[in-house]
């Protein structure tokens, strides 16, 4: 098929923007070798989308390609984009213009008959007409419903269409500039800022990760599964086997980070009877299932479970926690460290020992969440105890081998 | 559901060529305008020649539009769901500006189906009369670039009264918090939540302090991918701007372009994964690391 910067199925380039945006060292060898026109085409699409933030480099092993871009700097959002790109016929488009201007004003309604008649009136002056017939013109109506830009009236055994009024959004462009990228699925907020007067945001963002965008249609049908308390079927790729397995589950609440980028689903596993976290960069194809009566009660059963949460691992049952207990100390002039402390804890309590010694106490699942955040502390921490061994040994024994790394301790390090 | 040719850049440039055409003297030179400010770099090979060889029959020889009105589409009902969902968000309280009515609509989401869960506590009092108010005075005074004067708490505790001309917000979800960015004073941006008062500045200057240009640094680390390490690392520092290179199956380097004044959170976070990332220059960045592992032993953690 000859190439087009416009795709069918958003997939496939989501896999490769991943690749380029959030690790960027493989060449073009380095992928799929089957497909290295589907390579080369993907790469193409990306550089007509996205332009100067696309990078290259020339090593040994080839060419590679890498998105950089500084999302503080970059806005709005550049990889919005790649949302803008689908495909459509020829007929699909002119469809789309003739009939909105048939319906131009809410109030106008008119049948399938008059619409079919109407649109011959705008394409005969052309030399090679389009012709559209009745069920082609119905099946794109039946489509404009569901998307709710147009509506159906039935009288008797007629059915009317008109479209759907106008939403006035002048006064909400701030509002607008803002949630599309502080808001899930801001993409959609995107959507919107292209109909209004081009403008400039007075909006920039910091510890900005803008690496969710891919997932964004995953994202949507998992809250409108939520909002429906259906299952859903969803593809999960297990990162241990490498290997995609079809999963039916409730779909409970995301769990996203600021900290680093990551979207969770948690959900339950019904046939593992398990609260289980699932990465929705890892997930494709959502199908919403039945609706779920269970859906209250296993929120409520999930709120339960939350105060113990460090990350996004969690059981149904609080009967088998983990202690987690670690002392630091702090200077007169390091009173920040306690806000640190206080700002930064999302459970347990931090108490003074004495001037100059703060405790933290949290009774969590997994105490093996904790050790990134127990580390940010390092310089300052003089006590630790962890019910779980294993995780206090963990993190000594990788305390000792960064030691070495510097070359503190009798290591080779630098 | 999200991915939809009723929003993509074809329809979208293809509607504002349109609606030129419906003016008077439309131009190729204008419609080709118009694509490259609004489709992609390679839309041009599209769209114009659809729509003048007849391909896209919405255009006559002459430029002039078959359609009756200038295009316009209403809002889709995923576009609605979203704008309820922004509605009820508390930091919408910001904006002052009553959503749209959308009393037949359900939300995309509520608070109650997502979480951030490692945002940080103290955020700002979006809902907070006198913030709402200070943001207010600040958005109209970037849009008029009017000077403003401020009082505000800073980190110590001490009151400070600054004027500066404030040139946009700057948001961080992590942090949840907004800073005013700033320019004409020796600040480059302020909390807003420690704005105490704010008003317009009718005095004339001097603006002799020149705001501090931020200075861009490198770190240069080496991973190894063992626990994940890679896409951990990868997926954490995303937001920068960077570029990566494979040693080996086991080993990767990733160079990290940063602000200055950010130094000593990049510190905490490279600590935070361990024995898998090492700085390896430049050697001020390494000292600084050492400096807190230096710190730690001495600490006899046993």
């Amino acid at each position: 098929m000859a190439y087009s910067e416009r795709i069918k199925n958003f997939e496939k380039i989501r896999a490769y923007m991943r690749e380029f945006y959030v690790y960027g060292f493989k060449s073009r060898t380095e992928y799929d070798k089957k497909s290295a026109r589907s390579y080369d085409d993907e790469r193409r699409r990306l550089e007509s989308w996205l332009g100067d933030d696309m990078r290259f480099a020339q090593t040994a092993e080839g060419k590679k390609v890498f998105l950089s871009i500084d999302s503080r700097t970059a806005q709005p959002n550049p990889l919005y984009k790649a949302w803008k790109s689908k495909s459509f016929t020829d007929g699909d488009i002119v469809l789309h213009f003739i009939l909105l201007d048939l319906l131009y004003d809410p109030e106008i309604r008119m049948t399938l008959a008059q619409l079919v008649q109407e649109m011959d009136k705008y394409l005969g002056a052309f030399e090679h007409p389009l012709t559209f017939d009745e069920s082609t013109v119905r099946k794109k109506l039946k489509e404009y419903a569901q998307e709710g830009i147009i509506c159906m009236e039935k009288e008797g055994r007629k059915t009317f269409y008109r479209r759907m009024p106008d939403t006035e959004l002048s006064n909400m462009t701030d509002a607008i500039d803002f949630f599309s990228e502080a808001a899930p699925c801001g993409v959609v907020g995107s959507y919107l800022q292209d109909n209004l007067d081009q403008h400039a945001s007075i909006f920039s963002f910091k510890h900005h990760y803008i690496t969710q965008t891919m997932d964004s249609e995953v994202l949507a049908m998992l809250f409108d599964a939520m909002c429906q308390k259906r299952y859903v079927l969803v593809d999960n790729l297990g990162k241990r086997a490498n290997e995609v397995k079809t999963l039916r589950l409730v779909p409970l609440k995301i769990y996203i980070s600021a900290q680093n980028g990551r979207q969770n689903l948690l959900a339950f596993h019904e046939k593992a009877n398990r609260l289980n976290a699932y990465r929705l960069d890892y997930m494709s194809k959502v199908r919403l299932e039945e609706p779920c009566e269970q859906f209250d009660a296993l929120r409520a059963a999930l709120a339960k479970a939350e105060p113990h949460m460090w990350g996004v691992n969690g059981r149904w049952s609080t009967k088998y926690l983990e202690r987690v207990e670690f002392d630091v100390k702090i200077s007169d002039e390091e009173t920040y460290i306690v806000h640190r402390l206080e700002r930064e804890k999302r459970c347990g309590r931090v108490e003074r020992l004495d001037a100059h010694h703060y405790r933290y106490t949290a009774e969590v699942f997994d105490t093996n969440e904790m050790l990134p955040w127990i580390r940010t502390f390092l310089s300052r921490i003089t006590r630790l105890h962890f019910s779980n061994r294993t995780a206090e040994n963990k993190f000594k024994a990788d305390l000792q081998a960064m030691y070495r790394l510097y070359g503190i301790d009798g290591g080779e390090g630098l | 559901m999200i991915f939809s040719e009723l929003y993509s850049v074809y329809y979208h440039t293809v509607a504002k060529i349109l609606a030129r055409a419906a003016q008077s003297h439309a131009t190729e030179q204008e419609f080709q305008q118009l694509v490259m400010e609004t489709a992609f770099s390679e839309s041009a090979l599209t769209i114009l020649p659809a729509l003048k060889s007849g391909r896209w029959p919405l255009l006559g020889k002459d430029f002039s539009p078959i359609l009756r009105h200038p295009p316009t589409m209403p809002l889709t009902m995923l576009e609605k769901r979203w704008l309820k969902s922004i509605a009820e968000d508390p930091r919408m309280r910001l904006f002052c500006t009553p959503p749209p009515i959308l009393d037949d609509v359900e939300p995309l989401f509520t608070r109650a189906d997502y979480k951030i869960y490692d945002q940080y506590a103290d955020g700002d009092p979006f809902e907070d009369e006198t913030y709402i108010a200070h943001f207010h005075l600040i958005r109209e005074a970037i849009r008029t670039k009017s000077p403003v004067k401020i009082t505000m708490t800073n980190r110590y505790g001490r009151e400070i009264r600054v004027r500066f001309f404030p040139k946009g917000f700057e948001y961080s979800e992590k942090d949840d918090k907004i800073r005013i960015l700033a320019s004409g004073c020796r600040y480059r941006y302020f909390n807003l939540a420690r704005v105490t008062s704010c008003f317009y500045y009718h005095g004339h200057g001097p603006w002799r302090e020149e705001t501090p240009e931020v200075q861009n640094r490198e770190v240069l680390l080496e991973i190894v991918d063992e626990r994940n390490a890679l896409e951990r690392v990868m997926m954490h520092f995303a937001h920068f701007e960077k570029r990566a290179e494979k040693v080996d199956n086991h080993r990767y380097l990733l160079r990290i372009r940063y602000d200055q004044p950010d130094e000593t959170e990049l510190v905490i976070r490279i600590l935070s994964f361990g024995p898998f990332v090492k700085v390896l220059e430049p050697a001020s960045f390494v000292a600084l690391i050492r400096e807190r592992l230096i710190a730690q032993k001495g600490c006899e953690l046993r």
